[in-house]
């Protein structure tokens, strides 16, 4: 099974005439990894730039779209940076939707990980149950908000649309059944003697490191640093609703994967605990176009971590700056760390570990100084390679 | 120290001159205009001494002549302080903090490549996202590089 | 019917290729092989290398860093190919069309047989503009016209 990466012939040493942009280049002695050099662009649209030519309205869903797995968590860093901006605040009830979208949301990331990281270990079946159940979150999406991906919730002053009475049954009745399922494959990794082979004591990163280079989500909290967006920067509603930050201390790919499938398990409780106290009202307010001179710093926790906003306003309809600063960018530092001094064999899963986005991560560059080889590879080449028969 | 008016106090004891401005915004949020030579000195006492570990990103913004450096560092988390400097625009150079904040390496190449700042000491200031092929010496983020020219200029390669 | 392109349209391999969009549509297509859609069951199969692919389904608004890539996947395509763009970023790049590092939709690069509108487009839209572009293989379309 394979989707997302294409077949390169491997080739020989030093062919200057491909010369085509890689997103790591490894420097390998025999089959450990001695250096790391990051060098992302594929996905570098220029988005930050397009924000100063669209009006603030327009850029709501130009957030959307930085990426497909954590669009909720931009619009809504994106949307309390213009309301701090405008001197708005979102009604209670838009705020409590906030939360239970967001947590919706890193269920859905979470679970989407699950199954790759599960596939890369090369358990296609674990990977089948995981999305055939993250269908569920997906369809509790589509009922809220009308679509799957790319749910459109936050608007400047609230949410487009209020969850009826109606839905909260159903919304319930979901959560039930993702509960069973999560608790079985939290179980499932725990024991399961392909994946803990795989990922136990691989992919290291340890606490003082963690800190040093400013990892951020799963991948600091599995190295045993308690912080979390919600709870140290609180933002909509999360400083009324008591939930537990999950840490571990593990330091390693297997430490990351049981952070993930214990917050999802307490992003269920976040959920049942706003839909309980969801306070009554209107769900937004009327923002003006203008937005004052101002700026300001705007964080949320998406799924893969701290995701920071900067924005600058100069009286207009149009910002003047908008910063993101997506929280994959901000673990590749802790990533190469990781990396050095491992096996090329465990590249992939440790490239998972972080939760990065899809298809940033898919072409590597090798040299080896020693045997005088350069080559490429795709992480699907890579795989084959040192797939364990 | 947990109180932004008290971190703001010991900033200005502590870099005297060298800070120029700080603002309150609001609740976990402190402003601080630094002057260049005092970067480095405020980077250090807020990592080191007042715990601000944590950089969650380095920003460039174009103010016309001068292009501004804003580092922005968390305090476990919760307080965010943005430290901004400006240089001009004609020569932008800062002096890294890679050496202070290891995690900053990727942010001074971010900034680099869009804006053109050159960050002395950064240990590799090599292209992060520009492709291959990008025209040396266009800094994207930049006013003057208007839509139109930047697309004219990248479809005749 | 001949035998090639009765093998082609029974069971034809797809080649899938992010040209740097958000992945929204990258997780449809991949949602579309999991059990509720199951794109297998049609025969559809997600290959890995172009040189086994008849179709190449492509997401994403071109960024420049991509673009080579993109050609040469497609040129180490065996004939006849086909060509499938999906979603609103593949068709123009419209999200997109102020940023200063995209090309524009897919057929700026190459020749498109299909598009499938939608941002992201559901598994079912995915699968019903595959089973369209089949067909239009089976009628005898060729690629490019």
């Amino acid at each position: 099974m394979s989707y997302g990466s294409t077949i390169k012939v491997p080739f020989g040493p030093q062919h200057p005439a491909l010369k085509e942009p890689e997103n790591f280049l490894f420097e390998v002695d025999g089959e450990i990894v001695v250096d790391v050099k990051p060098r992302i662009g594929y996905n570098h649209r220029g988005i930050e730039k397009a924000f100063e030519l669209r009006t603030y309205m327009q850029n709501i869903y130009l957030a959307e779209r930085i990426c497909g797995i954590c669009s909720d968590a931009h619009t809504t860093c994106y949307t309390q940076a213009i309301e701090e901006l405008l001197g708005v605040e979102a009604p209670p009830r838009a705020k409590y939707i906030r939360v239970i979208i967001a947590e919706l949301e890193r269920i859905q990331s979470h679970a989407l990980w699950v199954g790759i990281a599960a596939h890369e270990i090369g358990f296609d079946t674990l990977f089948m149950y995981v999305w055939r159940d993250r269908e569920t979150t997906l369809d509790m999406f589509e009922m809220i908000t009308g679509n799957r991906i790319h749910y459109a919730m936050n608007t400047i002053g609230g949410v487009r649309r209020d969850i009826h009475a109606d839905m909260v049954p159903k919304i319930r009745n979901g959560l039930d059944f993702l509960e069973k399922r999560l608790r079985y494959y939290l179980n499932a990794v725990q024991t399961e003697q392909t994946i803990l082979k795989r990922a136990a004591g691989v992919g290291i990163l340890k606490s003082k490191d963690a800190v040093d280079l400013c990892a951020v989500g799963p991948t600091l909290r599995a190295s045993g640093i308690m912080n979390d967006v919600r709870v140290d920067d609180p933002y909509v509603a999360y400083d009324e609703i008591p939930f537990q930050v999950i840490v571990r201390d593990g330091c390693d790919v297997l430490a990351r994967i049981l952070v993930r499938c214990e917050e999802m398990l307490e992003s269920i409780e976040i959920m049942r605990y706003a839909l309980d106290s969801m306070p009554g009202g209107i769900v937004k307010v009327k923002a003006p176009m203008k937005v004052p001179q101002g700026e300001v710093v705007s964080r949320v926790e998406a799924p893969r971590g701290e995701l920071i906003h900067y924005a600058k306003s100069n009286g207009t309809t149009k910002p003047e700056r908008y910063k993101v600063r997506s929280p994959t960018l901000g673990n590749i530092p802790a990533l190469c760390k990781m990396l050095l001094g491992g096996y090329v064999a465990d590249i992939p899963i440790v490239l998972a570990g972080i939760d990065p986005c899809f298809a940033c991560m898919d072409r590597m560059a090798f040299v080896d100084a020693k045997k005088n080889k350069k080559w490429n590879w795709t992480m699907q080449q890579l795989r084959r390679k040192y797939a364990k028969k | 120290m947990e109180n932004e008016n008290e971190i703001v106090e010991n900033l200005n004891k502590f870099l005297k001159e060298g800070l120029v401005k700080a603002t309150v915004p609001r609740p976990r949020r402190i402003f601080v205009y630094v002057k260049k030579d005092a970067l480095r000195d405020a980077v250090k006492h807020l990592t080191k001494d007042l715990e601000f570990k944590h950089m969650s990103t380095v920003t460039g913004v174009d103010l016309g002549e001068k292009i501004e450096v804003i580092y922005h560092l968390a305090h476990k988390g919760s307080i965010v302080a943005s430290i901004r400097l400006s240089v001009s625009k004609k020569n932008p150079s800062v002096p890294t903090v890679t050496d202070l904040v290891p995690g900053a390496v990727l942010y001074e190449r971010e900034v680099h490549d869009l804006f053109g700042v050159n960050f002395k000491g950064h240990p590799d200031l090599s292209p992060l996202m520009l492709p291959e092929g990008w025209p040396k010496g266009v800094y994207p983020l930049r006013k003057e590089h208007e839509l139109e020219r930047l697309r004219e200029m990248t479809s005749k390669k | 019917m001949n035998l090639f392109k009765w093998a082609r349209t029974k069971s034809p391999w797809i080649i899938h290729f992010n040209t740097g969009g958000c992945n929204g549509c990258d997780i449809e297509l991949v949602a579309a092989l999991t059990p509720r859609f199951d794109l297998e069951r049609f025969g559809i199969l997600l290959e890995g290398s172009p040189r086994h692919a008849d179709i190449l389904a492509v997401t994403g608004p071109v960024t420049l860093q991509v673009k080579d890539r993109l050609v040469r996947i497609y040129e180490q395509m065996p004939e006849p190919k086909h060509v499938i763009a999906i979603g609103t970023c593949a068709i123009s790049g419209a999200p997109f069309k102020e940023c200063y590092n995209v090309h524009g939709g897919i057929d700026t690069v190459l020749q498109v047989d299909a598009y499938v509108p939608g941002c992201p487009p559901k598994p079912e839209a995915i699968i019903d503009g595959i089973k369209k572009l089949i067909q239009k293989i089976e009628e005898g379309e060729e690629h490019g016209k």
